[in-house]
């Protein structure tokens, strides 16, 4: 029985082990320092319009330390987060698409501790774009036309293992140490014109790559005060953020300070079947060490809300729908101005196994609309989150 | 327990089996929906935003680089005698060519005289014959009237002021196709058997006409039936019967010829009121010439002829650089360079002007390719061709019109792409990770041999040397 029991679970951490690490979003955004946050990661909280803090019921987040108390059983969920989006900049127009996993996590409860370990690996920033010119260029006393071609790919992620804590009947607390992770990799390519330059002409490339690393620790707490009122908060910190020459690489290692976050949310039951959300971050990334000061955004702050409807629950299945609204201040400006995202959510849940309000099987999509700009870039985006957990006996 | 459901308790009560069945049933449920994801994904396509801002894009460095023989390669040597007249396939033939005068450096020099030897096999034993009775059917009995050779010339690679009257002989004596030249009618190494009058023109006239570029590519010489008549009884065992020597009888021609081929007007016996044409294709074609090209100098290369000459370099390029100025000005000296940075090589030549006996009067292709052991030169196996489809140098190698070794030869310029060959010794191994067997590389005609002709450029004595010409470029990073 405990074979039969463990094999099916192990077979699933295994099976998140050979999932794709976490793929990114991808934005011309991503042109600045770090490059663009990969967002919500569960498809509950991006179709409720949560930052990730402060809803109610038991997750595996990477943003609330405490969301894993309320594990009763070993837990493994996922995401898979399709986007398609087209950008504006200045005349010229395209299109980009992409599926990543933002999200892995296992939870594995510790029942005479009466507290959970929670193992979680998220995306963070991606840097994924393209830029290709034209240029002229003298080449021995000849005007040689070249295609330029710069690639960006990567990002960074974060991996982290966390307890959660119960303590007493309506207060948790969690904690959790992470690393950054990562790759960059840019390629610079040049293709020169064969009818000037002569027939057996190479395109000349180059490529660089850097590792990322830096620590990240983060706090938090959660409180039941009131049968319907749910609320948490957290606080992360981050030591030096480095991106390390990989071998063949040119330069030094650059460091990044990542500034405090500081992030609340909050879940209001308004009537039994409906729920609401509302969350903040707060998060300073004007003069930060190691970024161009005229790149990083003044904005401090990004909010959320939402609501959850629990359109069909039965005693042991359940069937919510949810809305929300983000308002996102983007770490990285493109132009002058901030960049800011505004997302309007909806998405649907099927718990498939609950009891008593929590659930141990469940499949959540989340579609969002997104639009972002900054000077004189502007980008939407349709994205698909899906996400799907289960926890096993 | 309403606000218990919506808000979870704190503390939750472990499930009752009947939540832990279907729970268990919901595990298996979302495990193949993990299981799928990764499907899944490999049906999704990503494309990353595109975008042509020019400030999107840093600007890397291509600077062009010239180097002097000495600073690329240590040694320039030229080998001939590669290949045989016989293996063209077809031939030459000249009178007196750019004789005297027509050679500055010796104006007494001969001109030169050159003949093609065409060897006709066996008769045909029978032809496909439409009978009294309208059915085709094979005749072995037949009788030959009389012949007619057939000559086709190339008329870009031939030299002539007007018409030129073309001789036909038969060529009496034993001769080897293989080895002979004008002098010998067999040159092998047991075995020098002179002819009876250097050029193996002792043998009775078969008949002339006249090739006149202007009418047409072809001529045609009448063969009388008795000739045709002795030699359908010959049985040429020794391959040299049957053999008609082509020459030319106007003073300062040189025609090249494609191909000579027999026609036979013959009577089958089982339609004996018919007379039907059957085709003798030669065995075997030769040309013989006099006099040779003279060995090159040491300041000078040469590339082609037939036999061929080819000329081989010693490179030595360098991974360092401390030039020239623009390139330190753009990414400071002294700077290492690889493979990568090479986006193009050109081997830069001068021409000369050749013996104008054998001066191309049609373009010609030359290739580059990797000596794999310089110790056996110049019998040394070479590495694959730089020509071919989808090759950096075309599909027949670097093309080289006549004009460029013309009076002009010395303001000229040509240049043979070398950017594999340049980035393989940098890398130190071929892009598909084979070791680079040598630095040595050979400069020879693409097809070898392909014409009388050669080229010829200048060597590593002259002041117009062979030069490299590098374009590298650098990235941002680097600049």
């Amino acid at each position: 029985m405990t074979t039969k029991t463990t094999s099916p679970l192990l077979l699933a951490l295994v099976l998140a082990a050979l999932l794709p690490g976490p793929t990114f979003a991808q934005s011309l955004l991503g042109f600045r320092a770090l490059g663009v946050p990969v967002g919500t990661m569960s498809a509950r909280a991006a179709a409720a319009g949560n930052l990730g803090v402060g809803l109610a019921g038991a997750e595996l987040s990477a943003t609330d330390p405490t969301a894993a108390a309320d594990l009763l059983f070993p837990t493994i969920s996922a995401s898979m987060q399709p986007a398609w989006g087209t950008f504006e900049l200045g005349d010229e127009t395209g299109a980009t698409n992409t599926t990543r996993f933002p999200l892995v996590g296992i939870g594995y409860p510790v029942p005479a501790a009466r507290g959970a370990l929670s193992l979680v690996l998220t995306g963070y920033m991606e840097q994924r774009w393209t830029g290709q010119v034209p240029r002229a260029t003298a080449v021995g006393g000849s005007d040689v036309t070249v295609d330029d071609r710069f690639e960006s790919n990567g990002g960074t992620s974060i991996a982290r293992v966390g307890w959660s804590q119960r303590i007493g009947s309506r207060l948790a607390a969690g904690v959790s140490a992470g690393i950054y992770l990562g790759r960059l990799d840019r390629t610079f390519d040049r293709t020169l014109d064969s009818t000037t330059v002569g027939s057996g002409v190479e395109s000349f490339g180059q490529t660089g790559s850097w590792t990322y690393g830096g620590p990240t620790f983060a706090a938090g707490a959660s409180a039941t005060p009131h049968d319907l009122v749910h609320v948490a908060a957290a606080v992360e910190w981050s030591g030096n953020l480095t991106a390390e020459p990989r071998e063949g690489t040119l330069g030094d290692t650059a460091v990044y300070a990542i500034p405090l976050r500081v992030s609340a949310g909050a879940t209001a039951r308004l009537t039994p079947r409906l729920h609401f959300n509302a969350s903040l971050v707060y998060q300073d990334w004007s003069g930060a060490a190691g970024f161009d000061p005229e790149v990083t955004a003044a904005g401090r702050f990004s909010y959320g809300a939402g609501l959850e409807w629990q359109l069909v629950r039965g005693i042991q299945r359940a069937l919510p729908v949810r809305f929300g609204y983000r308002n996102v201040v983007l770490p990285f400006r493109f132009g002058s101005a901030d960049a800011v995202e505004s997302i309007w959510s909806a998405g649907a849940g099927f718990d498939l196994v609950q009891a008593e309000g929590l659930r141990f099987g469940w499949i959540d999509a989340g579609v969002e609309r997104s639009r972002r700009s900054s000077g004189r870039l502007s980008e939407r985006f349709w994205r698909a989150t899906v996400s799907v957990g289960i926890s096993r006996y | 327990m309403n606000a218990a459901r919506a808000m979870p308790a704190p503390v939750a009560r472990r499930p009752s089996a009947n939540v832990r069945h279907r729970a268990n049933a919901a595990f298996r449920t979302v495990f193949l929906a993990l299981a799928a994801v990764p499907l899944l994904l490999s049906a999704c396509r990503e494309q990353l935003p595109t975008a042509s801002e020019e400030g999107l894009v840093p600007v890397g460095t291509t600077v062009e680089v010239v180097l002097s023989f000495g600073e690329f390669a240590t040694r320039a040597r030229v080998y001939g005698g590669y290949g045989r007249p016989s293996d063209l396939g077809g031939g030459f033939l000249a009178r007196d060519f750019a004789g005297a005068g027509a050679t500055p450096t010796d104006p007494s020099a001969a001109g030169l005289n050159a003949a093609t030897l065409v060897n006709f096999g066996d008769f045909p034993l029978f032809a496909s014959v439409l009978d009294t009775t309208g059915t085709t059917r094979p005749d072995s009995s037949l009788t030959f009237l009389s012949g007619r050779i057939v000559a086709d010339f190339d008329a870009d690679g031939s030299v002539a002021q007007g018409p030129v009257r073309v001789l036909a002989h038969e060529v009496t004596e034993p001769w080897d196709r293989i080895t002979a030249t004008w002098r010998l009618a067999v040159d092998s190494l047991d075995r020098q058997v002179p002819w009876a009058t250097p050029g193996g023109a002792a043998g009775p006239e078969i008949g002339s006409a006249v090739w006149d570029s202007a009418s047409g590519d072809s001529l045609e010489i009448m063969v009388d039936s008795a000739l045709v008549a002795a030699w359908s009884e010959r049985r040429d065992t020794a391959g040299d019967l049957r053999t008609v020597r082509l020459a030319s009888d106007v003073a300062g021609s040189r025609l090249k010829l494609r191909s000579a081929r027999l026609w036979l007007a013959a009577r089958p016996s089982l339609a004996p009121d018919t007379v039907i044409q059957v085709l003798s294709p030669p065995r075997g074609t030769t040309f013989i010439y006099d006099p040779g090209p003279s060995a090159p100098t040491g300041a000078s290369l040469r590339v082609g002829g037939a036999p061929a000459w080819r000329s081989v370099l010693d490179l030595d390029v360098p991974r360092r650089l401390n030039g020239p100025p623009e390139l330190c000005a753009a990414v400071g000296c002294p700077v290492e360079i690889d493979e990568d940075h090479v986006s193009y090589a050109g081997l830069v030549l001068s021409p000369r002007r050749p013996d104008p006996a054998f001066a191309p009067s049609d373009t010609l292709t030359i290739d580059v390719r990797m000596v794999l052991a310089p110790l056996f030169l110049p019998k040394s196996p070479l590495g694959p061709s730089n020509a071919g489809i989808g090759s950096p140098a075309g599909l027949a190698g670097t093309i080289l019109a006549p004009e460029l070794f013309g009076v002009d030869a010395d303001e000229e310029t040509v240049e043979v792409p070398v950017t594999r060959v340049i980035r393989d010794l940098l890398r130190g191994e071929t892009a598909s990770g084979d070791p680079v067997p040598s630095a040595t590389v050979a400069l020879l005609s693409t097809f070898e041999p392909v014409s009388i002709e050669y080229v010829s450029f200048e060597g590593p004595g002259s002041p117009a040397a062979p030069r490299l010409r590098l374009i590298l470029s650098f990235s941002p990073d680097e600049g």
